[in-house]
């Protein structure tokens, strides 16, 4: 490979870089007041400074990491946190799975690093993408921007902790639905993505209300299952 | 025992997140299979996005005095509007706390 070509290779790659990065941005914002609480609420668990900022730099889950201190706080034991953190993390199997022929064809030290970063938000960015579109530069970029958001909002929310304002009550879980709500829009284009955004939302609203644990999963598997079926009939009927 | 807690907790979400994308794991997606999936992001995000808005503090608030409920029904219009996630994210926020200003 000549120079110029390579060199060509390593200007897209930042392109792609710095395209995710882009992307991501908007989630990255939303998320700041979150991880704000994440690293507050860990030092207020009890949990020392190093502690709280690992639970970010590697748990890297901020609806787990909640969860967590609430136990922590609580002194619930080892295996409840470990129970509870399979429930709230459960969904992160439907994201490898979804994601499984755009990743699995990589090599070792990029599944890692793509699996490790692979958060709501990376999917709500890459799940939607066709095999064949994917970008494991833009898969980074976006991913890598969006942790260092995040444990950069944890460590400012570690040190200004106790001077923080009541940040639970301010409502700050808005900005992540608003987030949602701006991705998963856009993608409702035809009759079966309606189905599964309807059947999802009242899903999970009355898994919520019955207290059903996994109630986010099941309600996820039964709106994909059904808007897939919804495919399949409108196909069925087209072909007669 | 919390830095044990802190490494068991890493392991399962990691776990989670990069049981699929292993080659090794003798998994074939179908056609049905992959057919289901298509509709993994739309149906997870709004099950995600739906309780927090709809039940704010613990139980079912469809008022209009909601802020997360107005403030969402506004994203909605425009998300669809512009496409723009930017956009849709700031304007409904600044929305969503105006409206909790005002009406809390």
């Amino acid at each position: 490979m000549d120079l110029d070509s390579q060199n060509d290779l390593g200007a897209s790659r930042w392109r792609e870089l710095l395209k995710g990065a882009l992307a991501v941005t908007p989630l990255s914002i939303a998320v700041l007041p979150w991880g704000l609480l994440a690293g507050s609420f860990a030092l207020e668990s009890g949990l020392d400074v190093f502690q709280s900022q690992a639970m970010s730099a590697i748990v890297f889950a901020g609806s787990t990491q909640l969860v967590a201190c609430g136990l922590f706080k609580a002194g619930a034991s080892l295996s409840t946190m470990l129970l509870t953190t399979l429930f709230v993390t459960s969904r992160h199997l439907l994201y490898s799975l979804a994601m499984r022929p755009h990743i699995s064809k990589q090599p070792l030290r990029w599944r890692v690093l793509l699996g490790f970063l692979l958060t709501d938000e990376l999917f709500a960015l890459c799940g939607k993408q066709k095999p064949e579109q994917f970008n494991r530069w833009y898969a980074l970029g976006a991913g890598l921007w969006f942790y260092l958001c995040w444990n950069a909002a944890s460590l400012v929310g570690i040190v200004a902790g106790a001077q923080l304002p009541n940040l639970q009550e301010l409502g700050l879980d808005f900005a992540v639905a608003a987030t949602f709500i701006a991705l998963v829009i856009p993608q409702v284009k035809s009759l079966p993505v309606l189905a599964a955004v309807l059947i999802a939302g009242v899903a999970s609203l009355v898994f919520e209300l019955i207290e059903l644990s996994g109630g986010l999963i099941f309600a996820s598997l039964l709106a994909m299952v059904s808007a897939y079926l919804l495919e399949k009939a409108q196909q069925a009927g087209r072909g007669r | 025992m919390i830095w044990l807690a802190i490494i068991l907790m890493t392991l399962v979400v990691f776990t989670s997140r990069y049981l699929f994308l292993e080659p090794k794991l003798p998994l074939k997606l179908n056609r049905h299979a992959r057919g289901i999936l298509a509709y993994s992001s739309a149906a997870v995000l709004t099950a995600l996005w739906v309780p927090l808005v709809f039940i704010p503090e613990g139980e079912l608030n469809l008022k209009l005095s909601n802020p997360y409920l107005m403030a969402a029904l506004v994203a909605i219009v425009l998300a669809k509007a512009t496409k723009n996630v930017l956009l849709t994210t700031v304007l409904s926020m600044l929305l969503f706390f105006g409206l909790k200003q005002w009406l809390g």
